[in-house]
């Protein structure tokens, strides 16, 4: 409801009778309001409501005046109004439109069509690992999915820093046995639950009735299936056979076996020196780095010596930067309309 | 190529991927291509066991064959067929753990396969926020923050979880209580990094969520409004910048100030819109958009409204600035525009009877004798309520009015089939008009 305040040098019986046109009047009011009109100067009444101020009223119902067709009650009834648009709104229609129609044309496939250059021009650098890359992203991607978040002590390599962490944490660390022998120590994976459990079993239940994964989920494996992956290390030599029927019926947790990564079988040959070379190089590096988690284990390379066992004697630091802040440009984008 | 033979040649790539070895990667190539077909899509998905092979080709050791394993879903995810995206179900879980690894090109499919899965399927949707979608999400972006195709990726993705039905219930208090606001804002800082991309997408998000509940203290208190308005001004203030693509930007930030102002208390908008000259960033839209995109323009005209409503220095700020001749101008125009400019000119003349007189001085009462003859009742009606705040604002104005031939106007609306507006003629003829 606009309310007019009248300016100071108003007479009470002016401010009064132009109060009562503000209020929804019954009649009698109405005759007074009148009146008091008729009695005053018309150019008082304009003067009057010309020094009003308007204020700036909360917005409720600025309908309430009612119009009137005889016209002796205000029936202007502007307010200014903020107005909220949902996100369905009609007015928003057009632009959503144009969003869509954006979202449906930059899809190009073209990006993934390039022909692979026929020269190998980078070479994985890992101790042991012969894959060779035609451009770096694929070489970043097949770091970070095979060498990066790798466990130092049984070479399971993890999908990211976090997982790697509760690996570490819940099957090479003595006391997190301990520990969890009284408390819940057993994480939720999902990130951002925060639950915790007593056993693994009660997690992965967990995860099953509540998170809704799949009861086969690769990346949480109980401890007493290492026992398994211990004897196929000795076979690396067959992996890459192994490995095919493998994938399909794994039990999931990624091996990493780098020897079977080179698709190009005939020049394994040529490789082992560029391995072995770099083998002893890396482990040079590894000696004088001292990595302290790590010493037996490069120690153990450093006189073992045997190109074909991949070692890894050190976690990547998370600082290592592959591409960031390189220009990429704007990918085709693969987005699809809603 | 006919649907038939693609059908059967996906059945043959599937079992030569099952069955093979070193070529394993070249098949999958073949095979994601062919997943681009949609009755591709659907005879692969009813193959037995495909589903499974892919999952674990995505989770295996090969990491050239996730990569293709992730593009065959990728593929899949785009099918315009509605079993399709529950098919990919037994994937979700891979694909959000994948979202924290540092792969970029890879985490970029996964990122738009997830966010081509969450439209149709409610049950998927229920299915990704039970696995923590939106923990994934916020992680992804933090650890990829300085990779502007990732980050872009992860705004779609967002975007589509944020139109879900039920998106307020079930997704924006999840995703206001995580880091993902405050990193959405980042992507929108006007600093070295700036990548219009990402922005477009991070913008489309705070849409999404600041215009699906009328309550965003969250969002204001993470100074919102300020960014917003603040990239507003720098894009739309170049008026030669006729970026191809702005616009995917301007108007998702456009509608994010517009509801933003709504929840932003009169008392804290000089600081929460730092810069005045967000009006003349308004004006220019309004003029830029009008020909060629008339509902940028509209909703350029609805800011101007809400940021004027009820703040004395905004409406100041169109005086000053000279822009209100160029609005009154724009009162002939429809297509809902003029309503909406007219109500930010009563916004004006509400503020103080000196406004009123400038607002006269600088033709809107001539402007007013041409729309109180349109045939939109809304807009009459608003005509007649602002031509009453002039009128009284001073003797001078009223006496112009009847100068402009007001007076026969207002008699003609008197005959108006609507009481609303014959009552308002009247009363102006009879207490402002007629008795001098």
């Amino acid at each position: 409801m606009t309310s007019i305040i009248c300016d100071n040098d108003n007479q009470n019986k002016e401010r009064l009778s132009l109060h009562v046109l503000c209020l929804n009047s019954e009649s009698s009011t109405v005759t007074i309001v009148r009146y008091c009109l008729d009695r005053m100067q018309q150019p008082q009444v304009r003067q009057l409501l010309g020094n009003a101020r308007y204020d700036q009223c909360p917005i409720e119902n600025p309908q309430q005046l009612r119009p009137s067709e005889s016209g002796d009650r205000n029936p202007f009834s502007f307010t200014p109004q903020l107005i909220h648009l949902h996100k369905d709104h009609e007015m928003f229609e057009d632009g959503d439109i144009h969003r869509h129609m954006y979202l449906q044309d930059l899809y190009t496939s073209d990006k993934d069509d390039k022909p692979a250059l026929s020269v190998a021009e980078f070479a994985c650098h890992i101790s042991g690992c012969s894959a060779v890359f035609s451009s770096l992203e694929e070489y970043e991607h097949h770091y970070n999915s095979l060498h990066r978040h790798v466990c130092s002590s049984c070479r399971r390599s993890l999908p990211s820093a976090r997982l790697l962490d509760i690996h570490i944490q819940e099957w090479h660390d003595s006391l997190f046995t301990i520990l969890a022998q009284n408390q819940d120590m057993y994480q939720c994976l999902v990130e951002g639950c925060g639950q915790k459990f007593r056993t693994s079993k009660d997690r992965k239940a967990h995860l099953i009735g509540i998170h809704k994964y799949p009861p086969d989920f690769r990346f949480d494996k109980s401890r007493k299936d290492k026992g398994g992956r211990e004897t196929k290390k000795q076979l690396h030599k067959d992996a890459a056979m192994e490995v095919v029927p493998d994938v399909c019926k794994s039990e999931g947790v990624c091996e990493v076996l780098c020897e079977v990564l080179t698709d190009q079988p005939e020049k394994e040959e040529s490789m082992e020196m560029h391995v072995s070379e770099e083998d002893v190089a890396h482990m040079g590096q590894c000696a004088s780095a001292g990595e302290p988690a790590d010493v037996s284990a490069a120690a153990h390379g450093c006189t073992g010596m045997e190109p074909q066992k991949p070692r890894y004697s050190y976690r990547v630091p998370t600082t290592v930067c592959f591409g960031h802040g390189s220009v990429r440009g704007f990918r085709g984008r693969r987005g699809r309309r809603k | 190529m006919d649907t038939a033979s693609e059908g059967q040649g996906v059945v043959d790539v599937f079992h030569k991927i099952h069955h093979s070895g070193p070529d394993r990667e070249a098949h999958m190539k073949v095979l994601s291509k062919a997943l681009r077909d949609p009755s591709a899509q659907l005879t692969f998905i009813k193959l037995e066991n495909s589903m499974h092979l892919l999952v674990g080709l995505l989770t295996g050791s090969d990491a050239r064959c996730r990569l293709q394993a992730a593009r065959c879903l990728h593929e899949l995810s785009r099918s315009p067929h509605r079993d399709v995206a529950p098919a990919c179900l037994p994937a979700t879980s891979y694909l959000l753990t994948y979202l924290s690894g540092q792969s970029t090109r890879f985490t970029e499919l996964c990122l738009y396969t997830l966010g081509n899965l969450c439209p149709d399927s409610e049950v998927v949707q229920q299915k990704l926020l039970a696995q923590g979608i939106i923990p994934a999400l916020a992680s992804c972006m933090e650890i990829q923050r300085h990779n502007p195709a990732v980050v872009e990726a992860v705004g779609f993705t967002l975007s589509q979880l944020l139109q879900t039905n039920d998106a307020a219930v079930k997704v924006i208090p999840t995703v206001l209580a995580s880091s993902l606001p405050a990193q959405l804002l980042s992507v929108l800082a006007p600093d070295p990094n700036f990548a219009l991309a990402p922005a477009i997408e991070s913008a489309w998000c705070l849409h999404y969520l600041t215009s699906s509940s009328r309550d965003n203290k969250e969002l204001l208190s993470r100074g919102a409004l300020l960014r917003c308005s603040s990239l507003l001004v720098s894009l739309g203030g170049a008026e030669g910048n006729k970026e191809e693509g702005l616009e995917l930007l301007v108007c998702p930030l456009l509608r994010c100030v517009g509801n933003l102002l709504c929840c932003c208390p009169v008392e804290e908008l000089n600081t929460a819109v730092a810069d005045p000259q967000l009006v003349i960033c308004l004006c220019a839209l309004l003029q830029t958009y009008l020909q060629t995109q008339p509902a940028l323009a509209r909703e350029s005209a609805w800011v101007l409204n809400n940021l004027t409503a009820h703040s004395n220095t905004f409406c100041s700020a169109l005086l000053t600035f000279n822009l209100v001749s160029g609005m009154i101008h724009l009162l002939p125009f429809s297509q809902g525009i003029n309503t909406l400019i007219l109500r930010v000119l009563a916004n004006i003349a509400h503020k103080k009877k000196d406004f009123c007189v400038q607002l006269a001085q600088l033709g809107l009462l001539s402007a007013l004798c041409a729309t109180l003859k349109m045939a939109d009742q809304e807009m009459v009606t608003l005509s007649l309520d602002v031509l009453f705040m002039l009128v009284v604002s001073a003797p001078q104005v009223a006496e112009e009015f009847v100068q402009q031939g007001g007076v026969s106007l207002l008699e003609a609306i008197q005959y108006n089939s609507k009481g609303e507006m014959r009552g308002r003629a009247t009363y102006l003829l009879e207490h402002h008009l007629l008795s001098q």
